[in-house]
């Protein structure tokens, strides 16, 4: 570990780790098409490993023997063939479910290869899926365990994470998207960005581009990131072949699908700039309805093809208190690594005049105007505030865009984020700023983006 | 309740910590001790874990042979919980071993490779997963050393070993589960899906004779020509061809042989081979004249003269069971059980009169639409008696010479690996290949070890053309066979997802047939990260790149520098990304950007001469507070920094630099060296991207 002078840095988790020390363990018969499901928190562990038969765990197969560790995890393992597992450690909850959807998100499935099996005839692009559904519905799972069979079918599909309050391979509040053409990770939600040194399940590689609010109504953000990505997907799509051909599935927050009065824009908005052709509608018949009879009758070669899934009886409410946990860990692992791959984040001074910080401004607060600040773009528009740093910031996040400091607010909007840094502490004094980032060298001259979310993150350098 | 765990874990740790010599009554002890108490396996193994990375490292071989006792005479649950941590507790000790003591564990591990001997357990002790990443391990070390030390390699004594001994054995033989034996069965049905079935885990080890009595050079069953160990020698054989030809790069001979070999290399991934071919190419690598130049002299194993029972012959090699596409109906179940092995194996390939040289081998599997015009020359039978190696054949051209009694093999090998390596010979996938047009029987073809995908018409391909096949729900083991599924080999799968449509009421069917697509269509699992792989020759070495790479990710090197997360790619960047994820092949995957990428060269082969100045060489990486890793690199001749850059007099490591620049948007410098470790690894065909921004 690289000694950095000022901080005292630990990837200790907030919560302290309350394993009992010598949990018992026990094996588990599972009869072929049951699950074995089970809740952990973040206090906790539960290590599962396959003995016998087949199991997976969201799609992604279990390899025989090996320990898969879980912390603050929600989910499932299911055998399609029966198997023996054996646990150890204390899971806050755990049944084994005989009724499962996986017959049902396996189908999906089959029918996505179906048409990717055409598409790879005719060159032409693979299914453009997009997922919607209620909070907790099941999607980000159903968008999961399709990644895995299809990557296990040796396609290479693109995976778009459109919800802020979970990431994808980045911290929460961003919007990525990464081709998967190696295993989707089991301990570690969608697995890890690239790195400096080797990891032990492949690295994805992920366009990241920083949404920095809660929810996608609000703002003026959500839509022309939407389009921005769709662009930039596409570009990508039309000459990787391998990527083409398999299409992409795209991950929606549970918000967009509140609706309002039956309308639904942010979907409609997805639909039309991803040109998606198959939208999996989660639980929700309402939702359902609303949707087949928009997109009932759409010519041929736009059609879109809404189909129903119903929602597991293992998806749990997650409560707010959960999601922060979340996304804590989410932070945490992006400095520092998850479980046994730690990494070393480098800690950094700057002055308050290295950094060119602007912050979204809140549509419901538009009077927070810095009143001393010179700020040029503020009075055009409303998009960004620039800041000066103060102890207000202190345990926030900063994206580093592409764009330099003096580009207008849409470019800066729609330039996708290098990294993160964590403001650790500032010096009102001495003007003096100490950063978190994930590697060594200068403070970046880039523009920073500082949003309303995800929250600040207090226990992240002690 | 019995004794807790933790007792008897401190009884075997005493015991063990008075094991300081080879003794085989302590040994005997020590295995009694855990056969005794298997319900305390995984304690005992912890703990016999731990003292081998504990103790001094005289003491760890007969610490090791001690796990070896356990293993093949108790064999499950213990093969299960060392086999998972057997890559470390092997590295580690081995790193720390002198030469001889690591030949004994050499001679450890390929027992391991075996099934027990005498075993009726056709499976090998451990896994070929788990013992594939050690043997990985050791090439690299094997080929660095000789990198390291070009001059001088000490001729390796056997390690002292106590006196022979009665066998010991007193296992019974468990009963065989011969569930995992038995063919897949029909995910139609729900019911036959037993909690245990054939996705079971590692052997039962059999009692084993006593492989402590003599050396382990001369006990291991030197018959058998197992594919790994083939590819091992011929690597190795590469390696030294390479050592030779870095001190005699004029030498176009060696040149060429260098060629043959890595050719050949390919061929052992991509093609299969029958077990006469793979000991005809053993005969012929070990016959190989000796390299030239201060490169050592390989020292191989005296040639083989006893063929091998096949120790592959599962599921695979079938007796020829497959009827002919007019044939009536067959009985799945009577196929079924006919394809077991038979047991024990008793097909002994070199006994058959006809076996084919492989001049024909090589030609069948490279080409079959051609023609055999090619005379066919003279049988690769093995001498028969060991020719010792002559002192010093002149290198002529354009064969290898060697000694050849029998006609000239090697001349044909060499002549053979040219004719294979030119572009025009691409095979065709053998799974699409037509019954070859030359003499070559159907049991023949039947009877090719599982390196082959299945055989069009197999019995392996039947079943699993049986089940993507439509089925009315019934299971059914008088399925009627006709010609149907043979002809729509192709189509089948497509018209079967064509039933999946896309529609509410369709996701709701059960589709239970479909699930081996996910599956049993994938045969070949990655027993450390469970990826599937396609048991075709594609699949095969994709599967190999996939080994490699959870090498090179486990190589203790890897874990000396502080790792930190890259920084995202530009959206520019992504556009233009190409995923190579470990199992692609070296080549770029687009070729407009193939010339720029080939040229830029991975961060971590950069390299600087060790500073002459002791101050500078003294010098951590200024960007990681860490220090070079000195090392010996032939190609520079002299002493490097690797993975290390000059950037305006500073040395930082290559990688530290790439990182900070990618960051910072400075370009990265161009150096004129060439990283020799990229060059190895193209040759050895491990993933090594040309791109930047690589999927570790
Ligand atoms: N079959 C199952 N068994 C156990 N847990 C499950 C199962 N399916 C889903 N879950 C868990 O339920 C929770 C909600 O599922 P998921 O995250 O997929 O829903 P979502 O629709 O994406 O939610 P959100 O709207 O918040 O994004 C998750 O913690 C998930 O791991
Ligand atoms: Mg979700
Ligand atoms: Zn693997
Ligand atoms: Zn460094």
């Amino acid at each position: 570990m690289i000694s950095l002078p000022g901080l005292n840095l630990g990837a200790q988790p907030a919560e302290p780790l309350n394993v009992p020390a010598l949990s018992a363990t026990r094996t588990q018969d599972l009869a072929a098409n049951t699950e074995y499901r089970f809740e952990v928190s973040f206090s906790r562990t539960l290590t599962l490993k396959l003995l016998s038969g087949t199991a997976e765990f969201l799609g992604t197969e279990l390899a025989p023997a090996s320990s898969y560790t879980f912390q603050g995890t929600k989910g499932a393992v299911f055998t399609w063939h029966g198997c023996k597992l054996e646990i150890s450690g204390e899971a806050d909850s755990e049944y084994v479910a005989e009724e499962t959807q996986m017959m049902g998100y396996a189908n999906a499935h089959f029918a996505l290869e179906s048409l990717r099996e055409k598409s790879a005839q005719n060159c032409e692009l693979g299914p453009r899926v997009l997922i919607v559904g209620p909070e907790n519905a099941g999607k980000t799972t159903l968008a999961r365990t399709l990644t895995a069979y299809a990557v296990k079918t040796g396609r290479q599909p693109m995976v778009v994470n459109l919800d802020p309050r979970q990431g994808m391979l980045s911290v929460p509040g961003s919007f990525t998207a990464a081709a998967f053409s190696s295993i989707v990770d089991v301990e570690e939600g969608w697995g890890s960005s690239p790195i400096s040194g080797p990891s032990p399940i492949p690295v994805k590689m992920p366009l990241v581009y920083h949404y920095g609010l809660k929810d996608p109504e609000e703002g003026k953000v959500f839509k022309p990131l939407v389009t921005r990505m769709a662009l930039a997907v596409t570009s990508r799509l039309e000459e990787d072949k391998a990527s083409k051909q398999a299409g992409f599935i795209i991950d929606s927050p549970g918000g967009i699908s509140q609706g309002k009065a039956g309308v639904y824009e942010n979907i409609e908005h997805i639909i039309s700039e991803f040109s998606v052709n198959v939208l999996f509608v989660l639980g929700s018949e309402r939702l359902y309805s609303d949707l087949s009879r928009k997109y009932a009758n759409r010519p041929t070669d736009e059609a879109v093809h809404v189909v129903r899934l119903e929602k597991s009886g293992g998806c749990v409410d997650r409560t707010e208190e959960y999601m922060k946990a979340l996304r804590h860990a989410q932070i945490r692992a992006y400095f520092f690594g998850h479980g046994e791959n730690t990494l070393a984040p480098h800690s950094q001074a700057a002055n308050y005049d290295d950094l060119t910080i602007f912050k979204i401004s809140d549509s419901t607060d538009n009077s927070a105007f810095g009143p001393d600040d010179d700020n040029v773009y503020a009075p055009t528009t409303s998009l960004y505030e620039r800041i000066t740093p103060s102890s207000s910031i202190v345990n926030s996040l900063l994206a580093i865009t592409s764009a330099s400091a003096n580009d207008r607010q849409d470019t800066i909007r729609d330039s996708s984020v290098r990294g993160y840094m964590y403001v650790a502490d500032i010096d009102e004094g001495k003007k003096r700023v100490k950063l978190l980032s994930p590697q060594p060298g200068q403070v970046p001259t880039n523009a920073l983006v500082m949003g309303t979310f995800p929250e600040d993150v207090a226990a992240l350098v002690s | 309740m019995s004794i807790p765990s933790a007792e008897v874990a401190a009884d075997f740790r005493d015991a063990l910590q008075d094991l300081k010599q080879n003794s085989r009554p302590e040994i005997n002890n020590l295995t009694i001790i855990a056969k005794e108490n298997t319900e305390h396996a995984q304690a005992i193994s912890h703990e016999l874990e731990s003292h081998i990375k504990a103790t001094r490292p005289e003491f760890k071989l007969p610490a090791l042979y001690v796990l070896d006792s356990i293993v093949k005479n108790v064999g499950t649950p213990y093969t299960v919980y060392l086999g998972r941590n057997l890559y470390r507790t092997f590295m580690d000790a081995y790193l720390v071993m002198n030469e001889s003591t690591r030949k004994a564990m050499e001679g450890l591990l390929r027992t391991w490779k075996q099934p027990v001997p005498e075993s009726m357990d056709p499976r090998p002790v451990f896994s070929p997963e788990v013992t594939g990443d050690i043997e990985n391990a050791l090439n690299k070390i094997r080929s660095v050393q000789v990198q390291s030390t070009p001059a001088h390699r000490p001729v390796h004594a056997l390690p002292p070993r106590p006196a022979a001994i009665a066998a010991w054995r007193n296992t019974p033989t468990p009963p065989q589960n011969g569930a995992r034996q038995s063919a897949s069965q029909d995910p139609r049905i729900r019911a036959p899906y037993p909690p245990v079935q054939q996705f079971g885990l590692y052997p039962p080890s059999m009692p084993a004779p006593n492989p402590y009595g003599q050396p382990q050079s001369q006990n291991e069953p030197v018959s058998s020509v197992d594919l790994e160990d083939l590819k091992t020698e011929v690597a190795k054989s590469i390696s030294d061809s390479q050592q030779a030809f870095a001190y005699n790069p004029a030498d176009a001979n060696l040149k060429q042989r260098l060629d043959a070999l890595i050719a050949l290399k390919t061929m052992l991934n991509t093609k299969a081979l029958t077990p006469a071919s793979l000991r005809d190419i053993q005969t012929q690598i070990r016959n190989l004249a000796p390299l030239p130049g201060p490169a050592p002299m390989p020292t191989f194993n005296p040639p083989t003269s006893i063929p091998p029972p096949n120790m592959h012959s599962q599921l695979h090699s079938a007796p020829p069971v497959f009827p002919p596409a007019s044939a009536p109906p067959i009985n799945i179940a009577q196929l079924l059980a006919n394809m077991r092995p038979p047991m024990p194996p008793v097909t002994n390939p070199a006994a058959a009169p006809s076996t084919p040289n492989l001049a024909d081998l090589l030609r069948r599997v490279s080409s079959p639409a051609q023609s055999s015009s090619t005379p066919a020359v003279a049988s690769f039978y093995p001498p028969p008696f060991p020719v010792p190696p002559p002192i010093s054949t002149p290198v002529q051209a354009p064969a290898v010479p060697a000694p050849a009694p029998a006609g000239t093999p090697t001349a044909n090998l060499a002549q053979l690996l040219a004719q294979f390596s030119k572009p025009a010979a691409a095979p065709p996938a053998p799974v699409t290949q037509p019954v070859p047009p030359f003499p070559v029987s159907l049991p023949q073809l039947l009877s090719q070890p599982p390196v082959a995908g299945p055989v069009p018409g197999s019995a392996e391909w039947l079943l699993n053309a049986l089940k993507v096949l439509p089925t009315n729900g019934t299971p059914s083991n008088t399925t009627p066979m006709a010609s149907e599924p043979m002809t729509r080999q192709s189509s089948a799968p497509t018209s079967v997802l064509n039933e999946v449509e896309l529609t509410t009421a369709s996701m709701k069917k059960p589709r239970l047939h479909l699930i081996s697509r996910l599956y049993e269509a994938y045969s070949n699992q990655c027993a450390s990260c469970g990826r599937r792989f396609e048991n075709t020759p594609q699949g095969k070495e994709k599967k190999a790149r996939h080994m490699d790479w959870h090498f090179k990710v486990k190589d203790p090197q890897n874990l000396k520098r502080a790792i930190h997360r890259s920084w995202y790619i530009s959206e520019k960047e992504w556009v233009e990304y190409r995923e190579t994820d470990e199992t692609s092949p070296d080549e770029p995957t687009n070729g407009s950007s193939g010339t720029a990428t080939a040229v830029k060269k991975q961060a971590k082969d950069r390299y600087v001469p060790v500073p002459q100045d002791a101050a500078i060489a003294q010098a951590p990486c200024a960007i990681c507070q860490e220090r070079f890793e000195t090392q010996w690199l032939v190609e520079a001749n002299d002493f490097v920094w690797m993975d290390a850059i000059q950037v305006g007099g500073k040395i930082y490591h290559a990688t530290c630099w790439e990182e900070y620049s990618k960051g910072a948007g400075i370009p990265m410098p161009s150096t004129p060296e060439r990283g020799v470790l990229g060059k190895r690894k193209a040759e050895v065909s491990t993933p090594t991207s040309g791109k930047k921004p690589r999927a570790y």
